[in-house]
């Protein structure tokens, strides 16, 4: 178990065990207060005593009657209730209707504000409840109108039976946050800095925040941690890759002399790195739940989401402030529309998954919409605000002081929103893309007007002679069609297929159900069919690679009339019969259905020529279709047209499709304008309304694009109105959570940067600053640093700066019992918690000391530009798509070098388990991850130790190492592959332990041993 | 370990709890090491069984795709009366792919069973023979008709990814019964994953450990065997190696317990990788168990699906906590070609898909009964939805009905040759004790002696269920 709190939280457990009585509040100082809740239920339940006397007579009755009495209960009288009643008779409701309850057997034992049961057990006609769902004597409930009778019914069985009620351990208290919560107060106000105030102060003030929580507990942080271990934490710390041996020599050397300043250059130079923005750009695509297929169903792959990525690492490299940022986030193509680097960040918007399949159903659409937003309003509300404003979809939010109506104002700021892909270009780039496509378009323009002009003489007079002519045979009938011919030997039976139903010009892209070839004999048999040795061949128009069976040609002669045959090019079927046979009739059939005619099979061909051949070489025609009356006129003219056609006219017709398809050269010439996944916005038709109980289907008031009431206390508030511009509301809440009056926007934001650089943050629900997330460990610092933020106009890397640079973060990360008893999981911060790597930390290093890592960006750390952007491009993929009306995503067994770049860069599909990624806590991206768990399992082990990859890389690694020493010196190759991996020569007992390894096996088996060593994985 | 989790205490130990700590299979052995020292005194596990569990593993058989109510196991006379004839109310109604034509019979003959004298698809007679031993839930209703989610609803109650699967839910709450294989396997088909893939067996917000592993028998566990290129002996010398630094490296930093907790995943991975084959070899079957299974038929994907039957039972056997086995996977360009989605052509399709499925699964559901591990097996049989009565206009197929289906509970505790809840007299929607995957959840949840409101966990900001807000124990299934 990990000691930082990324493992399975401990709270979760204490929350389960309150959640047992329903009370939801986690902490240990509530404790008492919800044991004094019970007492005063248990105090109110004594006074009624005489209900109370009933129910215990009956709970005597026996098991067998008490499971009906509950199973009744249940069925018919519990759902009655929550759907009917609790919207204003529950702890839930806002306020509580007459003060009645019915959400327990206590409520209704203690009655409303009138204190007269709302039940009497076994006297229906004298319980207020059932008098008023009866309608009949003044109280109408509910009053929406009067339930059914069948319910009604139940409800006086229920009432009569004895009012059987389980429900009674729901506390009468209500335990939630209100306007007064913590997160949502201002904060305090903080004395102007100036700029270049010396980070040193800051990160005074943290150590003396972090030392008065631990002295509370009679605590003091560790010493000082050694230079190799600082400069290893700060490295994957800041940029998520281990320093070189040189970078540790260099370091630990002026370290010595002067420690105060050896830290501030290597803060400095990591800062300044841009693999920062990869490492920390991973940080916050987990955030904001970035992944590159759209989920679901179908899954389909995203190939344009990447720009995204690159946005996010390239701001953070350039510390762009991150008001700024999520003003792009939310409404980047309205600030600068003709800006791509900026109008890239409102991807975030179309960054999660959703449900495109086509449904029919009018009521699923509408909730599949209702959904695809709440994604949206999730990922917004959860990444920035931390709240958790979906909670309010259906409903008041049951723990924090969020109406439906804000849940609503959301969607209205997002209503216009759709996912999909756009051109995103400057003017610039429209303008000169629009010259030089014009005019070749109204070249093809001109040039295809021609053609048809051409095309259009010789079909008319294709279809004159089609006129005059009559066929003598009936058209091709889908279902059946057949040829009779004098009977012929045959081994082999081809159909050349010309034409199809739907493209008379070509049958690639038709179905067929079943061939059958009848053999002459006295009793005839059908001789194509599998099952008696005929081979079918011929190409398939659609492949399914995980089920390599389907759609193909051998369907034709399985003897059932299911599976189709996707016809391919060139559009051909052979039959290979058992043996040669005397042949007289061929049949095809696209009909899968037989008892009711079936036209949804798709095209079938009905332009063909049967041929036989008794040696697979030379061929005879015996039947076609050219007597057949045509499937249609077009197909009649189809099959004139050469026929009418001069020799002028061919030659024109040739010369015009040359010169079409030169055009076309051109066009496709010209690069195309970037288009990317930042989805498409319209304009909505109809106001927003709530949806009253979450159902779309049921609509209440109209909503207007504005401010949530949540924070209307401390953040100025505004309102557009119901028909405002799809853009301007997105901006003006953009504006709104990123405002400096927003109190929960930036103290978010400092409580993740807190968590990134030690492991658990300050809230320990990064995404749930609400009554059920948790409070915070050092309420101050967590105002101090947010405070921070504002007065660095927010920027992060003053912030990082004075966080790194704090003796709390330069302690070392050694373990004492006595500290450790009262605080495991170094929450307080006695010492620095170690923590495992993540799953992109571990293969980065492993492709780093191996000596296999490829980038974009230049290894070697250096200072950007202020203006140097990154353009890392698709990302790599470590799995093998397949598409077949879904998409499937199977893990490679090979990582090939096209893969050896950073983990970031990976192509994150959804639900694509990589093994390597997903077994090291790689979260799948269905939903943000602001705190990935970190977990140990045998499966780690197995993938770490067998996986190809870790093979090469070991191999790599041995190759690198036995390049830098002279060969015969087994302690020099050893000290050499511990310098790569771990920046350290091996320990006297470490060189005894791997030279067996070694010198049996080799310096590729020591490498992969090298790899899977704890110190490799722990960060300390 | 199992004696361990069977208790019947209100609240586990300590040492249960603890166990969760770790991964749900280091289990036990990291808990010794842990020692008394921790800070977690006085915390209570939280799924320590509210009651004594009837069930101890799950087997979970899912047929994806929508396999239809009204032609496998909801036999509604009317339909075949009126077949032909429009649906009374519902002339032309619009449902996932489109218009509806009239009612529709079975193409297929329904026939009493067994001495509860269940009707039962004629298609189906093997498994027929086992209706006494289960209890059928015919009132089922889904949040969804589309495929996807409707799978992962059946699987996690919520109808978008992200949410845990039953079974990774029963593997968190009740860990592991023998940690030398995975607590939880999920068993796709040889023609694919189900539909929404992956997302049907995910741990969701649980930690990793929670996910079900898939192997089936085409596909064994990845990363399972050492590779070829390293011999017995190097891997010895790699592992002491391992052994020797890592301890060391442990002994520097002492009270680091996931150092410890690392050290013994590796000693488990290697009993793992002696037990995984052992448990996947089938040639250690007789002759006569193969044949009855049909592992040799000549339907290849009858024969795969059999080889998984068997499969299935030797992991139960073992102690695998819970196993989800698929027959048939996910849409494709094809309707009803790669599952039990027939839309088109009902007759051809379920021609292909019940003798793939009827023979495999009755062999598996005697041996289970034969060898006495149903006594503390529960089996389920699911699927996303049901199908419409009508048929689809122009075909002869039918559309997704989320409004009815069919599921069915066997084994452990369960009562049977029984029929809890119906639907209307044409089989169009639930109507009498309308059950949803809630409730199904809750039921399984109590035979495994768990709470379903009792089993939470914190995501996000709500103390998550699996049965979300709802779900109330069918009791009328149970023994």
């Amino acid at each position: 178990m990990p000691a930082r709190g990324r493992e399975h939280d401990p709270r979760d457990v204490m929350r389960s065990v309150l959640d047992y009585n329903e009370f939801s509040r986690p902490r240990t100082s509530f404790l008492k207060h919800t044991t004094m809740s019970r007492l005063a239920i248990l105090a109110r339940l004594l006074s009624i005593s005489i209900a109370l006397l009933c129910l215990v007579g009956q709970a005597d009755r026996g098991d067998a009657d008490e499971r009906a009495q509950r199973a009744f209960f249940e069925q018919k009288i519990r759902p009655v209730l929550v759907e009917h009643c609790y919207q204003c008779h529950a702890a839930t409701a806002q306020p509580i209707q007459g003060g009645l309850r019915l959400d327990s057997q206590a409520g209704w034992q203690a009655g409303g504000d009138s204190t007269e049961p709302a039940v009497v057990p076994g006297n229906p006609d004298e319980s207020p409840l059932i008098q008023a769902v009866r309608y009949r004597d003044g109280l109408e409930m509910p009053p929406d109108g009067k339930l059914s009778s069948a319910i009604v019914a139940d409800l006086e069985r229920w009432v009569r039976d004895g009012a059987f009620d389980p429900r009674d351990e729901t506390p009468i208290e209500i335990h939630r946050a209100d306007k007064s919560w913590w997160s949502l107060q201002p904060l305090p106000k903080l004395e102007a800095q100036s700029e270049d105030a010396d980070p040193k102060n800051g990160s005074k003030i943290i150590d003396a925040l972090v030392a008065r929580q631990l002295a509370q507990q009679g605590l003091a942080r560790n010493p000082p941690a050694d230079a190799r271990t600082l400069i290893r934490r700060m490295n994957y710390d800041v940029i998520g890759l281990p320093p070189t041996l040189e970078e540790v020599r260099d370091f630990t050397s002026q370290y010595a002399s002067d420690p105060q300043a050896a830290t501030q250059q290597l803060v400095e130079r990591l800062l300044a790195s841009p693999h920062y923005g990869e490492q920390w750009g991973r940080h916050w695509l987990d955030v904001v739940r970035f992944g590159e297929s759209i989920g679901f169903e179908r899954n389909v792959i995203i190939n344009d989401a990447w720009p995204f990525r690159d946005y996010v690492i390239n701001s953070l490299n350039a510390d762009k402030p991150f008001n700024q940022f999520i003003r792009e986030h939310l409404a980047g193509d309205v600030i600068a529309p003709h800006q791509p680097e900026v109008v890239v960040g409102s991807t975030f918007l179309v960054a999660g998954p959703y449900d495109d399949v086509g449904n029919q159903d009018v009521v699923a659409q509408a909730s599949i919409r209702a959904a695809t937003l709440d994604d949206i309003i999730t990922a917004t509300s959860g990444a920035f605000l931390g709240l958790t404003i979906n909670c309010a979809r259906c409903h008041y939010h049951k723990f924090d002081p969020i109406p439906s109506e804000d849940y609503y104002r959301l969607r209205a700021a997002f209503e216009g929103v759709r996912h999909g892909r756009r051109v995103v270009a400057t003017e610039e780039q429209l303008q000169q893309h629009s010259q030089a496509i014009e005019p070749l378009r109204a070249e093809q323009a001109a040039v295809q007007a021609e053609l048809q002009k051409l095309e259009a003489g010789i079909e008319q007079r294709a279809s004159a002679e089609l006129a005059r002519l009559t066929y003598p045979r009936p058209k091709i009938d889908p279902q059946w069609t057949e040829e009779t011919f004098t009977p012929i030997s045959a081994r082999w039976v081809k159909l050349v297929l010309k034409a199809s139903t739907d493209n008379p010009n070509s049958a690639v892209g038709s179905k067929l159900v079943e061939v059958q070839v009848w053999a002459a004999d006295p009793s005839p048999r059908n001789v194509a069919l599998q099952s008696t040795g005929a081979k079918a061949s011929g190409a398939r128009g659609a492949v399914a690679e995980d089920f390599p069976a389907a759609y193909g040609p051998q369907l034709t002669i399985d003897g059932q009339f299911g599976a189709q045959w996707f016809v391919g090019h060139p559009a051909e079927l052979t039959i290979e019969l058992a043996e040669a046979s005397t042949i007289e009739r061929i049949a095809f059939s696209n009909a899968k259905g037989i008892d009711i005619q079936d036209q949804s099979q798709g095209a079938t061909p009905c332009e063909y020529e049967m041929q036989v051949s008794g040696d697979g070489e030379n061929w005879q025609v015996v039947a076609d279709s050219y007597q057949r009356e045509p499937w249609s006129p077009t197909h009649g003219v189809a099959r004139l047209r050469a026929q009418v056609t001069t020799e002028a006219e061919t030659k024109e017709l040739q010369q015009l499709r040359t010169q079409l398809a030169g055009i076309q050269a051109r066009i496709d010439a010209i690069p195309p304008l970037a288009v990317v996944w930042v989805g498409i916005r319209e304009q909505p038709s109809e106001p927003t309304r709530l949806n009253i109980g979450g159902d779309p289907m049921k609509l209440g008031d109209v909503v207007l694009p504005s401010s949530l009431s949540v924070l209307d206390q401390t953040t100025a508030t505004y309102a557009l109105a119901s028909d405002a511009l799809e853009g301007e509301r997105r901006l003006a809440l953009a504006n709104w959570i990123a405002a400096d009056d927003n109190p929960l926007t930036v103290r978010v934001l400092a409580n993740r940067v807190w968590q990134y650089h030690f492991g658990s943050a300050i809230v320990d629900t990064p995404s749930d600053f609400g009554f059920l997330g948790s409070l915070p460990t050092h309420p101050e610092l967590l105002d101090w640093l947010a405070g921070q933020l504002l007065a660095n106009g927010w920027r992060l890397k003053p912030l990082h700066r004075q966080i790194l640079l704090s003796e709390t973060y330069r302690q070392s990360s050694v373990y004492r019992e006595q500290p450790a008893s009262i605080d495991k999981d170094s929450r307080l911060l006695w010492r620095f918690p170690p923590r495992r790597l993540s799953a992109e930390e571990l293969r980065d290093t492993m492709l780093l000391v191996s000596g296999n890592l490829q980038g974009t960006i230049p290894l070697a750390t250096s200072i950007p530009n202020e203006d140097q952007t990154l353009a890392a491009g698709p990302g790599f993929r470590l799995y093998k798509l397949t598409e077949n009306n879904v998409s499937s995503y199977l893990p490679l067994d090979v990582h090939g070098p096209e893969t050896y770049r950073r983990a970031v860069y990976h192509q994150n599909a959804r639900a694509s388990v990589v093994d390597l990624l997903a077994d090291f806590d790689f979260p799948d991206v269905a939903f943000a991850a602001p705190k990935r768990s970190s977990t140990t399992t045998p499966l780690q082990a197995l993938t770490l130790l067998n996986h190809r990859f870790t093979l090469d890389m070991a191999q790599s690694l041995a190759d690198r190492a036995e390049q830098s020493v002279v060969p015969g010196n087994p302690e020099a190759l050893i000290d050499s592959m511990y310098e790569l991996v771990l920046q350290r020569a091996a320990r006297p007992d470490e060189l005894a332990a791997a030279k067996p390894l070694l010198n049996k096996y080799g310096a590729a088996a020591l490498a992969r041993g090298l790899l899977n060593l704890n110190e490799v994985l722990y960060v300390e | 370990m199992s004696n361990d989790r069977m208790s019947t205490e209100p609240f586990g130990d300590r040492r249960q709890f603890l166990s969760h700590m770790s991964s749900g299979l280091t289990g036990v052995a990291l808990t010794q090491l842990l020692g008394p020292a921790s800070s977690m005194a006085g915390t209570t596990h939280p799924h320590a069984f509210q009651h004594p569990p009837r069930a101890k593993r799950v087997l979970q058989i899912f047929c994806p795709g929508a396999a239809s109510h009204v032609d496998l196991w909801d036999h509604r006379p009317m339909l075949e009366k009126y077949h032909g004839t429009p649906l009374p109310g519902a002339e032309g109604e619009v449902s996932f792919q489109g218009k509806n034509g009239n009612l529709m019979k079975s193409p297929w003959p329904f026939l009493p069973a067994g001495q509860s004298g269940k009707m039962i698809s004629s298609m189906l007679p093997n498994i027929a023979q086992h209706v006494d031993d289960i209890a059928f839930i015919h009132s089922m209703t889904s949040r969804s008709n589309t495929h996807g989610p409707g799978c992962i609803f059946m699987n996690s109650c919520f109808t978008r990814e992200g949410f845990p699967a039953a079974g990774a839910w029963v593997s968190y709450a009740l860990g592991s019964l023998n940690e030398n294989l995975p607590t939880y396997v999920a068993i796709q088909d040889v023609r694919g994953e189900p539909p929404n893939g992956k997302a049907n067996w995910s741990n969701g917000f649980l930690p990793a450990q929670y996910q079900a592993v898939a192997m089936s028998a085409q596909q064994p566990l990845r990363n399972l065997a050492t590779p070829k290129s390293i011999g017995a002996d190097q891997e010895q010398a790699t592992r002491e190696f391992l052994r020797v630094a890592n301890a060391e490296h442990a002994r520097q930093r002492a009270g680091q317990d996931a150092l410890l907790a690392r050290m013994e995943a590796y000693e488990l991975a290697a009993k793992m990788q002696l037990s995984a084959p052992e448990v996947s070899d089938l040639s250690r079957e007789l002759q006569s168990t193969h044949d009855r299974y049909g592992t040799n038929d000549r339907n290849p994907l009858k024969a795969a699906y059999a080889r998984n039957c068997l499969l299935s039972r030797r992991f139960l056997e073992q102690g695998v906590r819970y196993v989800a086995l698929y027959c048939a996977s996910r849409a494709s360009a094809v309707d009803g070609l790669l599952n039990w989605d027939a839309h088109k052509t009902l007759k051809a399709d379920y021609e292909r898909h019940c003798p793939i499925f009827d023979q495999p699964t009755a062999a598996l559901l005697t041996d289970l009964k034969q060898t006495g591990l149903l006594d503390d097996t529960l089996v389920l049989w699911c699927t996303e939805f049901g199908r419409m009565p009508t048929h689809q206009d122009g075909t002869s197929g039918r559309d997704h009905n989320p409004d009815a289906f069919t599921t069915w509970m066997m084994g452990a505790g369960i009562r049977g040759g029984v029929s809890y809840g119906a639907t209307d007299e044409f089989g169009r929607r639930s109507v009498e004790n309308v059950a949803t995957p809630y409730d199904f959840y809750a039921t399984v949840l109590h035979l495994l002696g768990l709470d379903h409101q009792q089993l939470t966990y914190y995501h996000n900001g709500a103390n998550r269920r699996l049965t979300d807000v709802h779900g109330h124990v069918l009791h009328d299934i149970l023994a």
